[in-house]
């Protein structure tokens, strides 16, 4: 009876520093995470503005009605989309291709991986930067277009031009991640038995073969991980744009989202409608969220 | 034996193709590099020099002098370096912290509030960046180093790093601490932090590292240029018509200079990074 009133005691004198090791984190998220986000969503229906003392009035849904209503929030979606598209699908391809070369490689794999990996390292805005000298008219990227296409003198208005400055900002994307994605894939590949390659290199299957009818469907989680991973890294794109307008690039053709709800707020100062734009982005986020952890929680039951 | 020729022949050809994307990706920074050392003239020159035919050091003394000759990028490096460190060492304290109390103690509604903590990484900074900032406003830290660091004091992948690691730490050696008579904050302190070594370096370089890159938050809360960061001078110095370019260069170079040493003498933590995401993730 003593004995087990000590032991119950114990417990509970344990739990209480639980509590206590756990608290920093609870006042932490609370005010840093959840109160913000609970706000955020709350501002959206109040016609509230920065730096006016007028007390924010209940709108309703007028702001969602403004905002779904404006041409400028669909071309921000637009540009968006664009981006990630234009992202995704070359980086997805390069950085799956590279990893199977590398894979496959005898010597030099670390060499590879640090030199695909090494863009990553810099800040995004050294990286958008270093770019913006390179797509100058005079610069690099028109030399270099205009050597393989052997179309000399032509400049191809990598940063005026609504099209190009589009797929400017994809290069930089691209260049900055390829590394990145390079090396999940290099583990993901790793991770799949060599026993069931040396198996198909026994039956005669090619490296084609086996790269699509082994090592494709035994990458599965890695690839799916991937894929959400670039979709979230492009829907909060910003300081590749920020930097390009400041610089003097068009602002319609990449005005992205983020772009638009940090202008909306801080020089239109509309709070409310920088909060419903925040709200879509995030419903948008949750849904990409919820794939990757149903996706990972499952293939961790595939385990 | 014609399956082996080709084979080879394939193998070549992958060889040839990685190397070839290898030096394009390699071409953006040895042009920052080089250009950083040429006059504005030479970077925009038909055919472009990749070595520099006049050198021009000077542009590192502009690049740190600034346009108006105000020296503010040395005190923007040293915010970034300050803010930077701070949030690493921080969030490497607060998120053991706590990662520990989730790994090793039992209690009601533990994993309820380790599914909040989880969850909270699904609000993309984005959508919570206006309230912060009208918190911050309230809180009177604008253009302050408070401001610049508190928003970032911990978050929840530093938590989950740290409990996934820390759950596997030996129960009887906190024990045997426990009948020794160990405070549980000394157990903590000598005995859980001192081994969380491989976990704890991860994440410090993981968030030094994404500190150094934000751009967004100190943009909102730093508009002071003495408060400013790394980013921030550097679209702003960008930004700026009569700046030339092989400055630009000279500023990007001396940005990136900090992750780079970084990089290649934790190389193993930066790309153990990515494994550790990865096994955390699957």
């Amino acid at each position: 009876m003593k004995r087990r009133e000590l032991v119950g005691g114990l417990e509970r004198d344990r739990s209480k520093w639980g509590w206590a090791f756990i608290a920093p984190g609870l006042v932490f998220f609370s005010i840093f995470s959840f109160y913000p986000m609970l706000n955020a969503i709350w501002t959206s229906f109040f016609n509230k503005r920065l730096l006016s003392l007028k007390r924010p009035s209940f709108i309703g849904l007028q702001n969602y009605q403004k905002v779904l209503g404006s041409q400028d929030f669909w071309n921000s979606a637009r540009a968006t989309a664009t981006f990630t598209i234009g992202v995704f699908v070359p980086l997805f391809i390069m950085s799956l291709l590279f990893a199977a070369l590398i894979t496959n490689m005898k010597r030099g794999k670390r060499f590879a991986q640090a030199a695909l990996y090494s863009p990553a390292v810099l800040s995004s805005v050294v990286a958008a930067l270093i770019w913006l000298l390179m797509l100058d008219p005079r610069g690099l990227a028109n030399q270099f277009v205009n050597w393989i296409a052997m179309t000399p003198g032509i400049d191809h208005q990598w940063l005026s031009s609504a099209a190009m400055v589009q797929v400017s900002t994809m290069i930089v994307y691209v260049w900055k991640y390829l590394g990145y994605f390079t090396i999940l894939f290099v583990t993901g590949i790793g991770k799949i038995p060599d026993s069931v390659n040396e198996a198909a290199l026994m039956d005669g299957a090619g490296p084609l073969r086996r790269f699509f009818s082994i090592t494709l469907p035994l990458l599965r989680p890695t690839t799916v991980l991937v894929s959400v991973m670039i979709l979230i890294q492009c829907m909060k794109t910003f300081s590749t744009q920020y930097l390009f307008t400041q610089s003097g690039a068009p602002l319609a053709p990449i005005n992205v989202i983020t772009l638009n709800i940090y202008n909306t707020a801080m020089r239109d100062l509309n709070i409310g409608r920088a909060s419903v734009m925040s709200t879509l982005l995030f419903l948008l986020m949750l849904g990409l969220t919820w794939i990757q952890l149903r996706v990972s929680r499952k293939s961790e039951a595939d385990l | 034996m014609m399956g082996r020729s080709r084979e080879t022949v394939g193998s070549i050809t992958g060889t040839l193709v990685l190397a070839v994307a290898c030096a394009l990706v390699l071409v953006p920074l040895a042009f920052m590099l080089g250009s950083s050392f040429m006059p504005a003239m030479d970077i925009m020159r038909m055919p472009y020099r990749w070595i520099p035919e006049v050198w021009k050091p000077s542009n590192y003394l502009r690049a740190l002098a600034g346009n108006d000759g105000s020296w503010m990028y040395l005190r923007n490096i040293f915010n970034s370096v300050f803010v930077s460190t701070s949030i690493a060492v921080s969030t490497v304290l607060l998120s053991s912290l706590v990662g520990y109390g989730l790994a090793k103690f039992r209690f009601r509604g533990r994993n309820a509030v380790f599914m909040a903590i989880m969850g909270t990484m699904m609000i993309p900074f984005e959508t919570i960046m206006i309230p912060l900032y009208l918190i911050a406003v309230k809180a009177g830290m604008q253009n302050s180093y408070a401001g610049l660091i508190v928003p970032f004091l911990m978050n929840a992948f530093g938590v989950f790093i740290m409990r996934q690691y820390l759950i596997t730490f030996p129960d009887e050696m906190l024990d045997a601490a426990r009948i020794d008579g160990c405070s549980e904050p000394r157990i903590f302190w000598d005995i859980v932090f001192r081994n969380a070594g491989p976990a704890a370096a991860t994440l410090a370089v993981l968030s030094f590292r994404q500190q150094w890159d934000n751009l967004l938050w100190p943009l909102l809360i730093a508009q002071d240029e003495k408060m400013k960061t790394i980013p921030a001078y550097i679209v702003k110095f960008a930004a700026e018509k009569h700046a030339d370019e092989g400055a630009m260069m000279a500023v990007a170079v001396i940005a990136s200079i900090p992750v780079f040493v970084l990089f290649f003498s934790l190389s193993k933590y930066f790309l153990g990074g990515s494994a550790v995401y990865q096994a955390g993730k699957e």
